[in-house]
């Protein structure tokens, strides 16, 4: 390879590398909407990296100045908050899940559920009261009084933790039609220790911390594009339907479409990450100036000010806008090609959807106008009652959750050490979450128990492949 | 992660999709056997060129002799720091504060060289936030010394990362950068000293087992690459690992731990800066490149030189000369560093200036060399 030193000028050399090698097809971007045929996940965005960095890496195709912004962001993102005062990052809770952006989304990745001997790291539990009417009225959960919308399992030395939660499962073996077992781990959640009793009809759903990587592609998706795969009533009646939420975006004072989150409840990338540090961190930005301890005896003292500026706002923001997406790996290989046939033919890619372009996001044009390999279509279905969390949040009921992206799926054990899926780590790896759908990807998941062996791996290797 | 500077400068000469589809086609017209350096499937007997490098002796020797050796140094001398807190506590001398002090030191040393590979359980165990969090949570930490809980190691392994660990152990051992006074540290210090160092010596031991035989084995994850790892399906991702570690700790040093006090002119952004310890650790963090770079950590073995040299001589030569270099500038920076932020800038500036190059070197020629190559 370094007779091609001479050939090609360095830059154009690395660039081949980045954006072809480890793959002997060249460019082919365009595809159907059922196959991906390119390992380009995030169009030009994408990297070549298959280490453990491999969701941390800015989009290739940052201009200088926005490359620069990107890493303003990355900081802020690592940067650990205390309580205050301090001179470096005041402002933590006083209640709280995590110091730091990246402790939870470890390497901009995946977080877990902990282990037996482990506190919440990266997993955390919503609250809210039922509602006494219709269930899904497309407004926000209802907040349990003392405790919010969240359950903030730590706390400032000087405050109480809101409680902690206890997970046993109860193991369940399911038999494939060739006689294969599969274990699926049950689990129950169990808020224990709380600083003052919770209501008995409380309603809990665990969350754990999604991958970030790829997110401003997301954004950019155009709102016609994602509405044209709903279909709330199943009209064409092939029982996947696909709905919309709609929810309350702080910046614009109005009804708009959600597309983040594991219930597609916050509309735009600001409004998740300033969200995040209310919510997470107990840190008040210029969208949410009250803290989430408001109300509590918990909270002390109240600065008027924002704890994180605007402008760390809009860095960490554009941050999480523009990480690359790690290119697919091994696509010509025959075993990942069956698989993907039959990812299809089992009708997973009428939720997550392989192909989508992404129209205009405003600043951000290195995720503009990029095809992308997503597979999703960031609307919610009904997954059935064993994933119920029972929590509706805005028009999503408490069966609905919005289709995961998949794309990197098959480099989270590499990068974050674990294979725990789905909204809260409960599948250890990659079959146990196919057969854990259920509802609307009901037909779905019995298609994969009637395979054989063989195809089951080669759905696995296509999987892994993203 | 502040990764790839070098990514945007290919940007800027291949920005269209159309240049990347030229460079593409040309790549697939004439080099297609260059490629699949990241076949993960580890599937080569199609490739019929004779460069084929087979990279096991030099990950085994990266995970064992390397790895594996750093952080057992790491957790011995973690040992001897908490016999050495333990000695303060029962004799708060002046002698005794000062021998604690150096065992911090000493204990530093194997911690940042590690940082060129935090990668595999030092992070998926959460164990870097464990060792190392910053800034030190002095609210946190007051209150709880002011508290009447038993400062067992039980109750301080149950505090915030950022009350623990190697900051909180330095700001309590040295305070202020100043001299300590032995008969200054109260009896609280002492006790919460001793039970937070227990609790690093704990994740030291965690760390060391992570990639030990008679653990987790992490070590077999990398050395086994391409040939049965659970994590590294092919040899050219582990190696792509080995060179991505030592370009996140060249651009933390130079953009990072150096540039950002310095852009600022402000000391409360210095790392160590309690004990004044950062060149120490800034140059540790740049041997620690040496050490993946040469496969060496006491001993010495095969390492990414011997892969570098046999496909570009001078550039292994000036690679090594770079990276020793580096170490050199940082340590002709006057001690303390943050007096020399704004004393000695010039020297700063020069230090900046030789890590940022071997952070270009790692990036523009050997990462570029690794994803080139075909590994076994």
């Amino acid at each position: 390879m370094k007779y091609f030193h001479s050939l090609l000028s360095l830059t154009c050399l690395v660039s081949i590398l980045l954006s072809a090698c480890d793959s002997e097809s060249p460019v082919t971007v365009e595809s159907t909407p059922v196959f991906a045929t390119s390992e380009f996940s995030g169009g030009e965005t994408t990297v070549f990296d298959a280490s453990s960095h491999a969701f941390s890496i800015p989009a290739p195709n940052l201009s200088p100045a926005a490359f620069e912004k990107h890493l303003e962001g990355d900081v802020e993102f690592e940067a650990v908050f205390v309580t205050a005062p301090a001179v470096v990052n005041p402002g933590l809770g006083p209640i709280y899940n995590n110091v730091s952006c990246i402790n939870c989304h470890s390497r901009d990745g995946r977080g877990r559920p902990p282990d037996s001997d482990e506190g919440l790291v990266s997993l955390l539990f919503r609250l809210s009261l039922p509602k006494t009417e219709d269930s899904i009225d497309g407004k926000p959960p209802i907040p349990v009084p003392g405790f919010g919308t969240q359950l903030n399992n730590r706390a400032i030395v000087d405050a109480d933790p809101e409680g902690k939660v206890k997970i046993d499962y109860t193991e369940q073996t399911l038999t494939t039609a060739d006689g294969t077992r599969v274990h699926l781990r049950y689990p129950n959640y169990t808020v224990t220790e709380t600083y003052q009793p919770l209501p008995e009809d409380v309603e809990v759903s665990p969350r754990v911390a999604p991958a970030v990587f790829g997110l401003g592609l997301l954004e950019a998706i155009p709102e016609d594009v994602i509405l044209a795969y709903a279909d709330e009533a199943d009209a064409d009646g092939d029982g996947i339907s696909g709905k919309p939420n709609y929810v309350w975006d702080v910046v614009a004072q109005r009804y708009t479409l959600g597309r983040f989150g594991w219930k597609a409840n916050q509309p735009t990338l600001l409004q998740q990450v300033a969200a995040a540090y209310n919510d997470d961190m107990g840190i008040t930005t210029s969208l949410f100036r009250t803290e989430n301890s408001a109300g509590q005896s918990q909270l002390t003292e109240h600065s008027a000010m924002p704890e994180v500026s605007d402008e760390i706002l809009d860095v960490v923001t554009f941050y999480v806008q523009t990480l690359a997406v790690p290119a697919r790996r091994n696509i010509d290989d025959p075993q990942v090609k069956q698989g993907e046939q039959l990812f299809a033919e089992a009708q997973c890619a009428s939720c997550h959807i392989p192909t989508l372009r992404t129209g205009v996001l405003a600043g951000v044009p290195s995720v503009s106008n990029q095809t992308i390999h997503p597979y999703t279509d960031l609307l919610l279905h009904d997954m059935g009652p064993e994933l119920a969390d029972n929590r509706p949040d805005f028009h999503a009921n408490g069966r609905e959750w919005r289709t995961p992206p998949l794309w990197g799926i098959g480099l989270v054990k590499r990068v974050n050490g674990h294979t725990n899926f789905l909204h809260d780590g409960r599948a250890r790896d990659l079959m146990e979450a196919i057969l854990w759908h259920g509802g609307e990807a009901e037909a779905s998941r019995q298609a994969v128990e009637q395979m054989s062996k063989a195809e089951r791996d080669a759905l696995i290797v296509f999987l892994e492949s993203l | 992660m502040k990764l790839y500077k070098v990514w945007t400068l290919f940007d800027a000469a291949c920005k269209s999709k159309f240049a990347i589809g030229l460079c593409c086609l040309l790549l697939a017209s004439t080099f297609v056997v260059g490629c699949g350096s990241d076949d993960e499937t580890d599937e080569h007997d199609d490739h019929d060129h004779g460069e084929v490098f087979d990279a096991s002796t030099m990950l085994n020797n990266f995970a064992n002799t390397v790895v594996l050796a750093t952080y057992t140094d790491l957790d011995n001398k973690a040992g001897e720091l908490l016999s050495a807190v333990k000695a303060l506590a029962a004799d708060t001398s002046q002698g005794n504060l000062e021998k604690a002090q150096q065992a911090w030191k000493a204990t530093r040393t194997p911690w940042e060289q590690s940082e060129s590979f935090l990668f595999g359980p030092v992070d998926t165990q959460g164990l870097d936030p464990a060792l190392d969090s910053w800034p030190v949570d002095h609210v946190n930490l007051q209150s709880v010394l002011d508290s009447g809980d038993d400062l067992t190691v039980d109750f301080v392994s149950g505090l915030e990362d950022t009350q623990k660990g190697f900051h909180t152990i330095e700001f309590l051992l040295f305070r202020d950068g100043n001299q300590r006074k032995a008969s200054d540290i109260t009896d609280r210090e002492l006790e919460y000293l001793v039970s937070t160092t227990e609790n690093l010596k704990t994740s030291t031991s965690q760390l060391r087992l992570a990639w030990a035989p008679e653990g987790e084995n992490f070590s077999s994850a990398v050395a086994q690459a391409g040939t049965g790892s659970v994590i590294y399906p092919s040899q050219s991702s582990a190696v792509q690992e080995m060179v991505n570690g030592m370009i996140v700790i060249a651009d933390e040093v130079a953009n990072g731990k150096i540039s950002d006090p310095y852009n600022e002119s402000d000391t409360t952004l210095v790392e160590s800066q309690f004990s004044f310890n950062s060149i120490s650790d800034f140059q540790d963090n740049i041997r620690g490149i040496q050490n993946v770079y040469m496969g060496k950590f006491m001993t010495d073995g095969q390492g990414l030189n011997e892969f570098v040299n046999s496909h570009d001589p001078d550039l292994d030569a000036r690679f090594q000369q770079e990276v020793q270099a580096a170490i050199d500038a940082i340590g002709a920076i006057p001690d303390p560093f943050r007096d020399s932020i704004t004393a000695n800038r010039g020297a700063v500036q020069a230090a900046i200036d030789a890590v940022s190059k071997v952070q270009q070197t790692l990036e523009q020629d050997i990462l570029t060399l690794v994803q080139s190559s075909e590994f076994n």
